[in-house]
């Protein structure tokens, strides 16, 4: 979506294209000056910078590719449990059991990519097979309990000398991880392979014509948004209190935020994963009192933003600003196309 | 006495570009007329757009004297308004007897009505137990014509009934149709084996790239050389 | 093992069931009902409080028949008109995103309000021996209407002309307008039907083990394992399919373990995917 010429086109093109992350990156940085003291405040933006990590690696397989991935926590998961594991009763030093947990979980995730381009599966039955999947690792971290603790869980030594078990230190670590995302992001949508995804969502049968590698395409992202989404789950297992249960990762908990967060702040957009995370970690922190009807608010959530916008805010946002320069090119018609288009992203 | 059907000023097509544009056309009680016309002359998208299928963007159907142009399909099929598509929609996991059945929709289906079906295309008697999808061609495109028969239609619009059928097939699909002709229904049959058609129908059109380019009767029309040399191969 | 057996074929009868209400509107209209175990539990729930207002139990469970027949049919009457107006991919992933939502409500007011609240229809009587095996009065009877519930449908679908409608938008919905059927009433009937058929089986499950808050999820996601595995769209698929769950299921339980058994169920859903994608799975392109 290129909006109509403004004054910041004019800007050099490191500025426009890596600007954003560095004001989202810094506004988020002097968060801690705030809140430093309240450790529960703490925590609370520290889980709404893992969720914007979630978001960012959810966003790079069912934002840039459109495969329904309903498995963010489990693949997370898969990268917690493993590193915490291969840490601490296999005895890798922390980094290494992070980064192998990490390439596990983006296994993983390209083996449901690959199984789902080889048998060319409609969104609806990669959502089917990778929420039987999201289950059935519930499931298993329940029944296991030699290795995951079952419904107890289980603490985490590996990290506890390191400052991931101090609050501000592990608060910017966490931002570096989403930095460090949102670098992957831009990047990837710049590159051919960004093009190729590009070409992917708005029609896969001419994309194929033009000689992109459908499979290739669809398994990288699928492989690099679950490593992400591993290493992102590994992290947490290793900081804070060192403690991962059955809720940790659960799909009820996690995917369930990452798909409003996403929906709220725009499919397939740069900053929305991380506009949408900071808004419901903000409208949870409000609605703290109401905790219960915490799930009422995303399904209206959810229902609104896809009957009314169908995309969430940075899109509406950007088109109402776009329309607001130059207000009689715009068509009420043309506008209408682009968000039933949107929707497919 | 005013025709069953008047097409006035009909214009339709897709994504807001019109393929058929302002074409005008009347069809009398008991006649059999033909619109001949090449592929991708606008002959479905005009036959949908009349009988709901598709909205019109300009123009008016009338079907004995009531206005079809904003009803629904499912609407104008119970006016007695029967269309039997070239794709033929049958319902593939269903047997025959079924499709027929609901065919009669939403009335009770008539004995004697499925026993004229079978009259006219007895094949269809011996299948009467087979799924749609498993039968050839031309059973299939008998039993959509049943199908449309069934609720005792005024009208029957066909499109290209003759699409994928064997010449020897094709011609036993007329000779039903003739039949039908013969017993007083009003049809009106879009096609591109000219020759048939016009030896069924009494009048014809011909479309040309959305618009009515010529009207007349089926001798005018065999005899045009226009007509000749598009159409019947006539150098 | 024959316990197991009897057991597993009440159970499958209810899934069955249970799939029946996803697979329809699924085929119909290709929205995914993530929310079909929500509505069965939130219908059991009103059941359960209209008795405790001092409503007999049949009465009452009409009550809840209605109110999830009615609940699913507004749904088709309004925020589902934005999705029919979409076709394909956008069409399929807005239904499921926005079923989504109406699960989330449910589960969150359900938890809110009624985070204990059970429905519990315990029926007296002497355990009656079958088969060398006693079987408690409330699991006769609730497979007694569990078979009566699948052999109507069946009946239904086959016999009357508008389950025959039902079908015939199904299989080629344009072919269905130029026989006179109106595909919308035809959707918005199956949504009442499909709320009413998830209401039914809470009942009948509610005669075994009390239902609640806490099984909503399992309910949805045992209605997709029985609605995929029999095949998208297809009413005798998802019966069949899921008297063959609830036998896995309990012979698995009885055999294996628990938690094993859940995965088993889910596995037979992604594998039946893979293997038969195009088969038994996917709609029929129109």
């Amino acid at each position: 979506m290129t909006g109509p010429s403004s004054p910041l086109d004019r800007l050099p093109e490191p500025v426009r294209v890596y600007g954003p992350i560095a004001i989202a990156a810094g506004l988020l940085a002097l968060l801690p000056l705030r809140y430093s003291e309240s450790g529960s405040m703490m925590s609370v933006i520290t889980e709404g910078l893992v969720f914007a990590a979630y978001a960012v690696a959810f966003n790079i397989i069912f934002g840039s590719t459109g495969q329904l991935f309903l498995c963010v926590g489990a693949l997370a998961g898969v990268g917690g449990f493993s590193s915490a594991l291969l840490a601490d009763r296999v005895g890798l030093p922390m980094i290494p059991a992070m980064v192998v947990a990490a390439i596990g979980a983006g296994l993983v995730g390209g083996l449901l990519s690959w199984v789902s381009v080889k048998r060319s599966l409609d969104t609806i039955f990669i959502g089917i097979i990778t929420l039987a999947f999201s289950l059935s690792f519930d499931n298993f971290i329940l029944g296991r309990r030699d290795l995951t603790g079952g419904e107890t869980g289980i603490f985490v030594d590996a990290g506890a000398d390191t400052l991931l078990r101090d609050r501000v230190p592990t608060y910017y670590v966490m931002l570096g991880l989403v930095v460090a995302y949102l670098l992957v992001f831009r990047l990837l949508q710049r590159s051919r392979t960004g093009w190729a995804f590009r070409a992917l969502r708005d029609d896969e049968l001419s994309a194929e014509l033009t000689g992109i590698d459908v499979t290739r395409y669809r398994v990288l992202a699928g492989f690099l948004g679950s490593a992400m989404l591993g290493f992102a789950g590994a992290l947490l297992a290793h900081s804070g209190r060192g403690f991962i249960g059955p809720s940790t990762y659960a799909f009820g908990d996690t995917d369930v935020r990452v798909l409003v967060m996403l929906a709220f702040g725009g499919i397939g957009t740069l900053l929305g994963p991380v506009i949408g995370a900071a808004a419901l970690t903000w409208i949870d922190e409000v609605l703290v009192e109401y905790a219960q009807l915490r799930l009422v608010l995303y399904g209206v959530v959810i229902i609104a933003l896809f009957l009314r916008f169908r995309r969430g805010i940075v899109p509406a946002a950007t088109e109402w600003l776009a329309r607001r320069r130059r207000p009689a090119t715009v068509r009420r018609t043309d506008t209408a196309r682009s968000a039933r288009q949107e929707i497919t992203r | 006495m005013a025709p069953l059907l008047q097409i006035t000023g009909l214009s339709a097509g897709y994504a807001g570009e019109d393929v058929v544009h302002e074409a005008a056309l009347a069809v009398d009680e008991g006649e059999a007329v033909t619109i001949i016309g090449s592929n991708g002359a606008g002959k479905t998208t005009l036959f949908r757009a009349a009988v709901g299928l598709l909205r019109p963007s300009g123009g008016t159907v009338g079907f004995d004297g009531e206005d079809l142009t904003s009803l629904p399909a499912h609407r104008i099929a119970r006016l007695g308004l029967a269309y039997v598509p070239a794709e033929r929609h049958l319902f593939p996991e269903m047997t025959v007897t079924e499709n027929l059945l609901l065919g009669a929709f939403p009335g009770r289906p008539d004995p004697a009505k499925q026993a004229m079906v079978f009259d006219l295309f007895p094949r269809l008697a011996e299948r009467r137990s087979q799924l749609a999808a498993t039968m050839s061609g031309g059973e299939q495109q008998m039993l959509a014509v049943g199908r449309a028969l069934m609720s005792g239609p005024r009208m029957l619009m066909l499109d290209e009934p003759t699409t994928g059928l064997a010449p020897v097939l094709a011609k036993e699909a007329y000779r039903a149709l003739a039949q039908l002709r013969d017993d007083g229904l009003t049809l009106l049959v879009a096609e591109q084996q000219v020759p048939l058609a016009l030896e069924l129908a009494s009048r014809g059109y011909v479309l040309e790239d959305g618009r009515i380019e010529l009207a007349g009767t089926s001798e005018e029309l065999a005899g045009n050389p226009e007509v000749q040399r598009a159409y019947l191969g006539v150098a | 093992m024959i316990a197991a057996i009897l057991d597993g074929l009440v159970l499958g009868l209810q899934y069955g069931l249970l799939g029946v209400g996803l697979t329809l509107i699924y085929g119909l209209t290709g929205v995914l009902n993530l929310a079909h175990g929500q509505i069965a539990v939130l219908s059991a729930v009103v059941v359960s409080l209209t008795m405790a207002g001092g409503v007999p139990a049949i009465p009452a469970v009409l009550v809840g028949l209605l109110f999830a027949g009615l609940l699913l049919l507004v749904v088709d009457l309004t925020m589902m008109r934005a999705v029919y107006r979409l076709d394909g991919e956008p069409r399929i992933l807005l239904g499921l995103l926005l079923m989504l939502g109406v699960a989330f409500v449910i589960d969150g007011l359900l938890e809110w309000r009624y985070p204990i609240e059970q429905l519990r229809l315990s029926i007296g009587g002497d355990p009656i021996p079958i088969l060398g095996v006693s079987m408690s009065t409330g699991s006769l009877l609730a497979s007694a209407v569990a078979i009566v519930a699948g052999a109507l449908l069946i009946a239904f679908f086959r016999y009357t002309s508008l389950g025959r409608a039902v079908r015939s938008v199904i299989q080629d919905e344009q072919g269905a307008q130029l026989c006179g059927i109106n595909p919308s009433s035809v959707r918005t009937f199956v949504f009442g039907l499909s709320g009413a058929l998830a209401c039914l089986v809470a009942v009948t499950r509610a005669m075994t083990s009390p239902i609640g808050a806490s099984n909503t999820i399992s309910f949805t996601v045992l209605a997709l394992i029985v609605a995929v595995v029999g095949g998208l769209g297809r009413v005798s698929g998802a019966l069949a399919a899921g008297v063959l769950l609830g036998l896995v299921d309990r012979l698995s339980s009885f055999y294996i373990g628990t938690y094993i058994t859940t995965i088993i169920l889910l596995a037979a859903a992604a594998l039946t995917i893979v293997a038969r994608p195009h088969g038994l799975l996917s709609r029929r392109p129109a």
